[in-house]
């Protein structure tokens, strides 16, 4: 049956019509789906935190995580998601940043936007993410309360200064340095571990860490199998992470860079850098809790990179990291007495600077949309700003709290445990803890 | 009270509740900002008060 034009034509706009939905759907719900499987990074963090913690603290070491969680949910919708907006030139306000505050047009339901929420809530357990890699290193000292505003200031403030300057497609860092950072190495990883290691520096180590002579003492957590376990969750869920890093635009994908790419590239090398890392660090540590960092490790040495690299390098630059960082790790605890308690400096703050200064050698000269090519120089030098950006806020703000006394917990607080002293139920009520699991200086052990 | 900013839904845009009302958005937001303050006020002195009792 022959049709006339204007049939045809109403037809083919239909079609059209359809098929734009379908794709601004299709979008929605992939970046629904990544945020959902975000959220076993924050699993996996509380379980590979509690099993760290001696047993007195397990719970406390938990509260941390799940408060952070939830108050970095609205902290990202009154502050964060604007500063992403509005901050990619420096510190002078972009224009139509203002979509991004929360009494904005665009920050609720509304029928002709389909993006805003979606690329809030996965911006938003970006952030809950960023700030969960600091809760490990402060566990068995650190009081909730001033836990609870350095993870709001890195999580809803500081670490969005480092996406909106470096992973935004107008961010300084690109259109001046030519920066690439696709798997947020540098605006996730390093600024949380850099800020991280200014806290640690104030809070100090817990109690029984350090001998007198500045010997060290292991302090084992109390179960390592949830460690293990909840590693392996957060590596899981960093598939949702690096799934919500690159761009669905229908017909194609692209980086945060707008660089074309393929969700494939992502694949060979998530799964190539994870491998490496764990080889790396069970190599040079023969340690499972190392070994399961060393995954980490892996995704962030590649993460930079990983639209670019040829998997086999993916593989040796993540196998690198994980047989470099356990060592940063044992020097920063033997000779700088930092006593982080998970790694976190090593494998995120250096295990992002190793990611993004590879990524300047193995992949220089590579173009990006606007700005320079990627070069060494650019991706040091972006690191160095990523150092800077966490290590001063988190040195400075944990400095204030510190002498306003919200930092640290007292002493016979810490010694009789941290459950005991805040957390109103009991971790394992129907069980009597044996002092060797509790690592108790004040109750010897029966072998003592 | 009527707390929808449309009539219809024919040409509708945001549609969420007071989203005519940008005054009262902002103090949801001032409220709301509030109460993450005072809850983690209140965190701070429960934690001094359960170290004092130890």
């Amino acid at each position: 049956m022959e049709q006339s034009v204007p049939e045809l034509m109403a037809r083919l706009d239909s079609l059209e019509s359809s098929l734009s939905m379908a794709t601004t759907i299709n979008s929605e719900v992939f970046y629904w789906w990544c945020t959902a499987l975000m959220l076993a990074i924050h699993a996996g963090f509380l379980a590979y935190e509690m099993g760290a913690s001696r047993a007195k603290n397990a719970l406390a070491s938990g509260m941390k995580n799940l408060i952070a969680f939830a108050f970095l949910i609205p902290a990202f919708y009154y502050v964060g998601w604007w500063i992403y907006l509005a901050f990619p030139t420096g510190f002078s306000i972009a224009d139509g940043s203002e979509a991004g505050l929360p009494w904005s047009a665009n920050m609720g339901p509304n029928l002709t936007d389909n993006a805003s929420g979606i690329f809030y809530a996965a911006f938003t357990l970006f952030a809950a993410t960023t700030a969960s890699i600091m809760s490990g290193s402060v566990i068995e000292r650190i009081r909730i309360s001033g836990f609870t505003i350095l993870a709001l200031f890195l999580g809803a403030v500081v670490w969005v200064f480092g996406a909106s300057w470096g992973w935004h497609p107008d961010g300084w860092l690109t259109t001046e340095w030519g920066l690439h950072d696709v798997g947020a190495a540098g605006a996730v990883h390093t600024i949380a571990g850099f800020f991280t290691l200014g806290v640690l520096i104030n809070l100090g180590p817990r109690i029984g860490r350090f001998n007198a002579d500045g010997s060290v003492n292991n302090i084992d957590g109390h179960n390592m199998p949830m460690s293990l376990i909840g590693l392996m969750l957060i590596v899981m869920g960093f598939f949702g992470f690096l799934g919500g890093c690159i761009i669905y635009t229908g017909d194609t994908w692209m980086t945060i860079y707008n660089t074309p790419a393929t969700l494939s590239a992502f694949a060979f090398n998530t799964l190539m850098g994870v491998a490496g890392g764990m080889i790396g660090a069970y190599l040079v540590t023969r340690d499972p809790f190392w070994m399961m960092s060393g995954a980490l490790i892996g995704v962030i040495s590649s993460a930079p990179a990983l639209d670019l690299y040829y998997p086999g390098l993916a593989f040796l630059v993540s196998f690198g990291g994980g047989c470099i960082m356990p060592k940063l790790n044992d020097i920063l605890v033997g000779k700088f007495k930092i006593d982080d308690a998970v790694g976190a400096v090593a494998v995120h703050g250096f295990g992002g600077v190793w990611g993004l200064v590879m990524a300047g050698i193995f992949a220089s000269g590579y173009p990006n949309v606007a700005g320079p090519e990627i070069s060494f120089v650019g991706q040091l030098s972006s690191a160095v700003v990523f150092m800077i950006l966490g290590f001063v806020p988190g040195y400075a703000l944990s400095f204030v709290l510190k002498m306003v006394g919200l930092l640290r917990v007292t002493d016979k607080a810490e010694l009789a445990g941290l459950d005991k002293a805040e957390v109103p139920v009991s971790a394992y009520p129907e069980s009597s803890v044996p002092a060797a699991f509790t690592n108790d200086p004040t109750s010897p052990t029966p072998a003592e | 009270m009527n707390t929808a900013p449309i009539t219809s839904w024919e040409g509708a845009e945001a549609y969420f509740t007071f989203a005519d009302k940008p005054a009262l958005l902002v103090l949801f937001t001032l409220v709301g900002i509030g109460v993450c303050i005072w809850t983690i006020a209140s965190m701070a002195s429960h934690e001094n008060k359960a170290y004092k009792d130890m």
